[in-house]
């Protein structure tokens, strides 16, 4: 089996197209800035585990590789336990799952399964949609740069996880997927902050109640270039979107480097650059007519995922960050709160070399 | 205990600031120097401040020659510390008054704001005046301060701007954790308000840390691991015991400070460092263990030393096992920094103890020819080489290393800055072991003397003693200790007084430790921002403010 992850078969000229084509359909991934990623994000819903994994591809550009080259990342975090990591080979069911590019209907369970090359850490879990998809981002910046980001919270999960030698059956957990595409090079990029909140406490419905995404992505050109979202799904359903003149985000802190792991474990025998430390605190408030939504967010531990720069020394690097979350707000004169955990990134740092 | 005055209050800050954060002590007094402050209080109550070289002194007295007064009634007064009310809804009219000449009053104003911005900060600073506000309820007559946590913002709650919902939902953080950062109350800032971006990674970095605080956690965890990697097997009686209960006794922490502060200011955790500095602490104490005997010692840290204690035979082999247990210490870092930092760090362990046995063979030669230097370039040579090295030049490169900086050129950077802070602090030992309480210092009250110790006090004292004296005090020195009485050591005490050698000393150290300041600023000005970099920056100037 090849270190990297194969590529999926929608990628395959062979292969049946399938799905929304959206406005990128099947463009070959030729620019050596062209990418795309699929991102995961679970959070077991009592609260003890946590996962973020990221399949990424990059475009083959002028070089003599004659496919896009891909990664593959899964971290999985166990409370008061630390972080466990892939390195970028982990191992993934084709095709992976994403409703994105598969027909998925709502509530239908579906394959995911994601290790390490070891087999530890590792998922195997059932995926089931609860809610619609949407664009949260369709940024353009630094020129000719720009991406789109779209996003789905609610996901339901079931499954297995393999965490330090030891596996975990039967868990449940709730989390959120997205799929990011476009050409962009981190420096120009900058860096971002983004989350999301799903209320995991309703047992009614397959749906969480409330979800909250959010999004603050920060280029330095042009001028004005950073924006940033709010989202609010309620039941499955989007109910509101608040632009970016609607929302604000405030830190306060520093979350103590003892509690950040840096991954995968090869950045540490490489000896990266360190990077700024994570704020401890963050607010995400977005108000729209009678409408308002504010999220109040507890870094609690983060793993700092180092990756490469295709155009500079420094390298890119996310921040994963598990803590606790609360999230109270009215849409639609109806009020509603909810805590819960949550998994917010704080990406940045290419810029500094 | 709480204070029950402004002036209290006043006294007892300053006292807090000196303590905990010397570089804004030195900062103020620099501002402050050579005025006398005169402070008098809405509750009747007065203050005097002023400064002397680095240090600030206040005393709740009323001053007799001001060169200027100020008077604050107690809402003012608030205003310097008090972070949970905006100083435009608090001035009012008559609250405040200041005299004196224009420039001295700006001088004291610009102390203030040293104080009341930086010093502020402090968790234990607002812990104070907390206490002190919620004591002197009665003379406030404006609402709680801190509205009770999501409570609806008099603007409305669908007018929430991130901003002001975390300084309304968490209005002061005091319960902050963690060596670095955790002491200092941080004010939340925006990364985007619906127009305008801030990098999460650029800004919102902390100059200053609570030493006190950061030194006591750094000791505690340092402590703990060596408990870890002492053995608790046969023979303790007469090894292992001895190992652990010589570093458990009371010291100040500087070197486990200086070595994850050093790691945490090049971007490592904390944790990384710690092995290391436990390693370095267990070399300390296996150093001292031979000093003792060599120095015929009788306490160390208001104990008997472990040859008097224990004899000479187990004290050498206790202090072998320390070394021993230390370098094992430094290897056993292999797993988690990687072999390339291990070697750096083996490496910076060998060049530290070369130069500390250097140093001792230079002092032990003086005092066997019965030499005394003339010049002080050679006892700072012995000082920087003896102790310097592993005091502090060895703990921050070492903890450099444990972050991953391995380049000479970058390690190197610390070498002359912490020479001249290390020389300085030697100094300053000697003086306090002269003039110094013995329960604070923790050694016999003129231990040096009866050592025959080569200090920049007997150095300056030969060179300027007139032949008599001089002749006089050759013939004390050449007693061996056995034979040296109290009043023999008194003598020579006698004599640097009478030759202004004490004075001279701490003038020298002042004068060292301020270019060691100068140097921090300018050698290490590459090191970017953050509370790591200003524990570093505290003990550089705890040098200069350390009460003599």
């Amino acid at each position: 089996m090849p270190a990297a992850l194969e590529l999926p078969a929608t990628q395959s000229p062979a292969a049946p197209r399938l799905g929304p084509q959206g406005p990128f359909p099947s463009a070959p991934l030729s620019d050596l800035l062209e990418r795309r990623w699929l991102h995961y994000a679970f959070l077991t819903r009592d609260g003890e585990f946590g996962m973020v994994a990221n399949a990424a591809w990059l475009g083959a550009g002028s070089s003599n590789r004659q496919r896009p080259f891909s990664t593959c990342i899964l971290l999985v975090h166990r409370r008061n336990c630390g972080w466990a990591a892939s390195q970028f080979n982990a191992r993934a069911s084709e095709p992976l799952w994403s409703c994105f590019r598969q027909p998925y209907g709502l509530y239908e369970p579906r394959p995911l399964l994601l290790r390490a090359a070891s087999g530890d850490p590792g998922v195997e879990l059932m995926l089931a949609r609860t809610s619609r998809p949407c664009t949260n981002q369709c940024a353009a910046f630094a020129g000719d740069h720009f991406f789109r980001w779209q996003s789905e919270p609610g996901i339901l999960a079931q499954g297995h996880w393999t965490f330090r030698g030891r596996t975990w059956t039967d868990q449940q957990a709730v989390g959120y997927h997205e799929r990011v595409r476009g050409r962009w090079g981190w420096p120009e990029l900058g860096g971002w902050v983004f989350g999301f909140a799903n209320d995991t406490a309703a047992t009614t419905q397959p749906a969480p109640a409330h979800a909250l995404v959010f999004t603050l992505i920060q280029p330095d050109s042009p001028p004005g270039a950073a924006t940033g979202s709010v989202m609010v799904w309620r039941s499955g359903r989007l109910v509101r979107h608040f632009p970016r003149r609607r929302v604000s985000v405030a830190v306060r802190g520093l979350l103590d480097r003892n509690r950040v792991a840096q991954v995968p474990g090869l950045a540490n025998l490489l000896g990266v650059a360190p990077m700024a430390p994570v704020p401890s605190r963050l607010a995400v408030c977005a108000a729209m007519g009678g409408d308002f939504v504010a999220l109040d967010f507890a870094c609690e531990s983060a793993a700092r995922i180092v990756i490469p720069n295709e155009t500079g020394l420094a390298p890119f690097s996310v921040h994963e960050v598990i803590g606790p979350a609360e999230v109270e707000g009215r849409i639609s004169g109806r009020d509603f709160h909810f805590a819960t955990r949550g998994i917010v990134e704080f990406a940045g740092g290419a810029r500094a070399g | 205990m709480p204070v029950s005055t402004a002036a209290g209050l006043l006294v007892a800050t300053v006292r807090e600031v000196s303590a905990r954060a010397p570089a804004v002590v030195a900062a103020a007094a620099r501002e402050l120097a050579g005025i006398t402050l005169g402070l008098h209080f809405g509750d009747g109550s007065h203050a005097l401040l002023r400064a002397e070289h680095s240090r600030l002194f206040a005393v709740a007295e009323r001053a007799p020659h001001p060169d200027v007064e100020v008077y604050f009634d107690d809402r003012a007064l608030h205003l310097l510390f008090d972070f949970d009310r905006r100083p435009v809804d608090q001035l009012a009219e008559g609250s405040l008054d200041v005299r004196g000449e224009r420039p001295q009053v700006l001088a004291v104003w610009r102390t203030f704001q040293l104080l009341s911005q930086r010093a502020s900060g402090l968790r234990s600073v607002q812990l104070l005046w907390r206490a002190y506000r919620e004591q002197r309820a009665d003379l406030w007559s404006l609402p709680p301060a801190a509205p009770p946590a999501a409570a609806v913002p008099p603007w409305g709650r669908t007018a929430w701007r991130a901003l002001e919902y975390l300084d309304h939902r968490h209005p002061e953080d005091l319960d902050g954790e963690g060596a670095f950062g955790g002491t200092i109350i941080s004010r939340a800032r925006s990364l985007w308000d619906g127009g305008r971006s801030e990098a999460w990674w650029t800004g919102g970095a902390l100059k200053d840390s609570d030493l006190l605080e950061t030194m006591n956690a750094c000791r505690a965890r340092t402590r703990q691991e060596i408990a870890r990697m002492i053995p608790d097997r046969e023979p303790r009686a007469e090894l292992y015991h001895l190992m652990r209960e010589y570093p458990s006794r009371e010291g100040k922490g500087l070197r486990p400070t200086l070595t994850m502060a050093a790691c945490a200011a090049f971007g490592g955790p904390t944790e990384a460092a710690v092995r290391t500095a436990a390693a370095i602490e267990l070399f300390h104490n296996g150093f001292l263990v031979h000093d003792d005997i060599s120095d015929e010692s009788t306490h160390r840290r208001s104990l008997p030393t472990l040859h008097e204690a224990h004899g000479v035979g187990l004290a050498v082999n206790t202090g072998d096992a320390l070394n021993l247990m230390a370098i094992d210490g430094i290897l056993s870092n292999l797993p988690t920094l990687g072999l390339a930092r291990t070697l750096a760090l083996i490496h910076e362990v060998m060049h530290m103890c070369r130069e500390t046995v250097e140093g001792q063979a230079i002092e032990l030669g003086w005092i066997r020819r019965y030499e005394v230097p003339a010049r002080d370039e050679d006892y700072f040579r012995m000082s920087t080489k003896k102790t310097g090295w592993y005091t502090c030049i060895s703990p921050c490169r070492m903890g450099a290393v444990c972050a991953g900086v391995t380049s000479p050129e970058i390690l190197d950077r610390f070498n002359e800055v912490f020479r001249l802070i290390g020389i300085a602090f030697q100094i300053q030992d000697d003086v306090l072991n002269l003039i110094g309480e013995e329960s604070l210092y923790g050694k016999e009250r003129l231990g040096d003397l009866l050592e025959g110790k080569r200090t920049i006090m007997m150095i300056h004292l030969f060179r300027t003693a007139s032949p008599a004296l001089r002749s006089e005090m050759e013939k004390l020195i050449r007693k061996p200790r056995a034979e040296k009485s109290p009043e023999d050591a008194e003598r020579i005490f006698e004599a640097m007084q009478e030759t202004g050698s004490i004075e001279y000393a701490i003038r020298l150290a002042d004068q060292l430790a301020h270019e060691g300041v100068r140097r921090f600023e300018q050698d290490l000005d590459f090191i970017p921002e953050s509370a790591a970099k200003g524990v570093l920056r505290q003990i550089a100037n705890y040098v200069t403010t350390r009460a003599l």
